[in-house]
């Protein structure tokens, strides 16, 4: 059993190391693209820098410490607003499990709301909230929260009611029923929300820093270059969005998610092979 | 000879009865139909049993064995007639009292073998030393000293019963009700359950309830076998087994009897335990007869 194992890991790395071949591979073929695109000459270098000032633009942004600052910024407001959603939606999505009428209604609504698009919030942010930081945060909330309480909600309600019958026979009642047998038994379909939520979070913070005119932040430096028809900075700010959501994504919540489907033995064979 | 018997008839020994049921009614009414329909399940049900005592109630698919059960868990509290554990009626004595482990098990992935035992203690607020003393003797009593941190998913079926019986046991209840505990399992399997259980009661000389549809199971097992009837439960005949204690599953008047009881039972029950027979074995010259009540 532990040969077996191993010898999965050493698989394991393996396709990890082809599949970072392959992406080093890709990029070259993308950056060598770009750069033959830029010689051949039809867009003007403020449509099109070539690489090359990208990654001096990127030099700059972290010689004085923008992209730091920024970054750092973005983040907080992403983590706030990320764990006010995660609070509240637990908390409605239990309410809703705890009072039957309420939770048919909400859940229609929750389901509607949960793919309305994230800057048609931000009209009604502004005035309602400000163009402030509490208003980038109402957007934030309102574009993920809905997802977290549907998965709170559907995961509770979906618990088979063999685990219910077993764990009250066992003396479980009220919160020990919640603390003990609720979260867990839920926490597969809510990881899943909280996966989407984080991801719907993040699109609506990259765009309400945008049209919020937030000071700083990273939607703030992708504003100034537009003004000041900084391609190069447009470009790399865009990359640094697309790196951090590539690391959220792939890296933590495809870790926990994994995680948790090995604990449940939800994992199958073919998961290992896809990654 | 068997005798047919409707009527439970009083304990005649000086052991103390743990479980009472009396005039147990109880009806389903089936709210899919605008007619509301009523369906009787278990009608006028008397039942005695006493301390340490395994009793098995034995009947076909959907004569309300489940249903006996819950009530007698607590799980389902709407019903007519009175249950009593220890002289008290069950409405006033937790639930802890009487634990159930299912035919699924109703094992929770999500904890390990020891956090699956370990659940009714950390409800109970136990201490966390007091605990992992408890949960490891009772591992070992289940023999899975090896698969302490083992998730469920990575265990058998008949471990992941052996794990039910354990995490029930923790809570140190009365009654240790058992509803068709393995069912699903294979023949093997099963036989390796039995010495498991039968050991396991005489180590801690529990009461059990225990309700099988499988005829030789429950004559293997019990020390009385309660047949019910295949409709409306009823209690159509009960049987002591006389096979001395500790008990070897092989031993020669499990099968005579289980042959006894299949020959004297109607077509629809035969179908349920015909299969685990082997008519090879069966000593149909027997003359060692079971009490009869
Ligand atoms: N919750 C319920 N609602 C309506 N009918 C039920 C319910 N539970 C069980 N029944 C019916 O009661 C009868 C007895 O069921 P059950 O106690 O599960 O039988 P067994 O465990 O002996 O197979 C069956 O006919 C079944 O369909
Ligand atoms: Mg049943």
């Amino acid at each position: 059993m532990l040969k077996l194992k191993v010898q999965k890991r050493v698989a394991d790395k393996k396709i990890n190391l082809d599949g970072f071949l392959n992406t080093i591979l890709f990029i070259a073929v993308f950056i060598g693209i770009w750069q033959l695109a830029y010689l051949s000459g039809i867009w003007p270098k403020v449509s099109l820098p070539p690489p090359i000032m990208v990654i001096e633009s990127f030099y700059d942004l972290i010689q004085d410490n923008t992209l730091l600052i920024s970054i750092g910024m973005t983040l907080y407001r992403l983590l706030i607003g990320f764990a006010a959603s995660v609070v509240i939606g637990v908390g409605v999505g239990l309410a809703m499990v705890r009072f039957t009428g309420f939770g048919k209604t909400m859940s229609s609504f929750a389901i509607g709301l949960q793919s309305f698009p994230s800057v048609a919030w931000i009209p009604f942010a502004i005035l309602f909230i400000g163009l402030n930081d509490a208003g980038i945060l109402f957007v934030v909330i309102m574009s993920s929260v809905f997802s977290v309480m549907m998965s709170a909600y559907s995961g509770i309600r979906n618990i088979p009611t063999i685990y219910l019958k077993a764990a009250k026979n066992m003396g479980a009642k009220g919160f020990s029923l919640f603390r003990y047998l609720m979260i867990p038994a839920a926490t597969p379909a809510l990881i899943i929300g909280i996966k989407q939520a984080w991801s719907f979070a993040w699109h609506a913070l990259v765009g309400a820093e945008i049209l919020m005119a937030a000071s700083i932040g990273i939607g703030h430096i992708l504003l100034v270059g537009r003004e000041f028809l900084l391609m190069d900075q447009i470009i790399a700010s865009m990359i640094t969005i697309f790196a951090l959501g590539m690391i959220f994504d792939k890296v933590i919540f495809a870790k926990l998610e994994d995680k948790v489907r090995e604990k449940w033995g939800l994992r199958q064979e073919q998961d290992i092979e896809n990654r | 000879m068997l005798i047919v018997s409707n009527l439970d008839v009083p304990l005649q020994t000086n052991e103390k009865s743990i479980l009472e049921l009396e005039n147990i009614f109880k009806e389903y009414s089936d709210r899919k139909n605008k007619t509301h329909t009523k369906l009787i399940v278990i009608n006028n049900l008397n039942l005695t049993i006493k301390k340490s005592e395994f009793v098995t109630i034995v009947g076909p698919s959907g004569c309300g064995k489940s249903t006996i059960l819950n009530l007698v868990a607590g799980l389902d509290q709407v019903f007519d007639g009175q249950i009593n554990v220890d002289d008290k009626p069950i409405s006033i004595s937790p639930s802890t009292d009487r634990v159930v482990v299912f035919q699924e098990g109703a094992l929770f992935p999500w904890l390990t073998v020891y956090g699956n035992i370990e659940f009714g203690l950390a409800i109970a607020k136990v201490p966390k030393d007091k605990r992992k003393e408890k949960v490891m003797k009772l591992i070992e009593m289940v023999q899975l000293s090896n698969f302490t941190n083992a998730y469920i998913h990575q265990l058998s079926g008949g471990m992941k019963q052996r794990v039910a019986i354990a995490r029930a046991l923790a809570l140190n209840p009365k009654i240790l009700l058992m509803d068709e505990p393995f069912a699903a399992l294979d023949v093997q399997t099963r036989k390796m359950l039995y010495s498991h259980i039968l050991r396991i009661h005489e180590e801690t000389k529990k009461t059990i309830l225990f309700v099988t549809h499988n005829i030789h199971e429950a004559v293997a097992l019990g020390d009385r076998v309660i047949i019910m009837s295949p409709k409306l439960a009823n209690i159509k005949k009960q049987i002591i087994v006389n096979i001395p204690r500790p008990r070897s599953i092989d031993h020669p008047l499990v099968e005579s009897i289980t042959r006894a009881i299949l020959s004297e039972s109607d077509e629809s029950f035969v179908n349920g335990g015909v299969a685990e027979i082997e008519p090879d074995n069966v000593d149909i010259n027997n003359n060692v007869i079971p009490t009869v009540r």
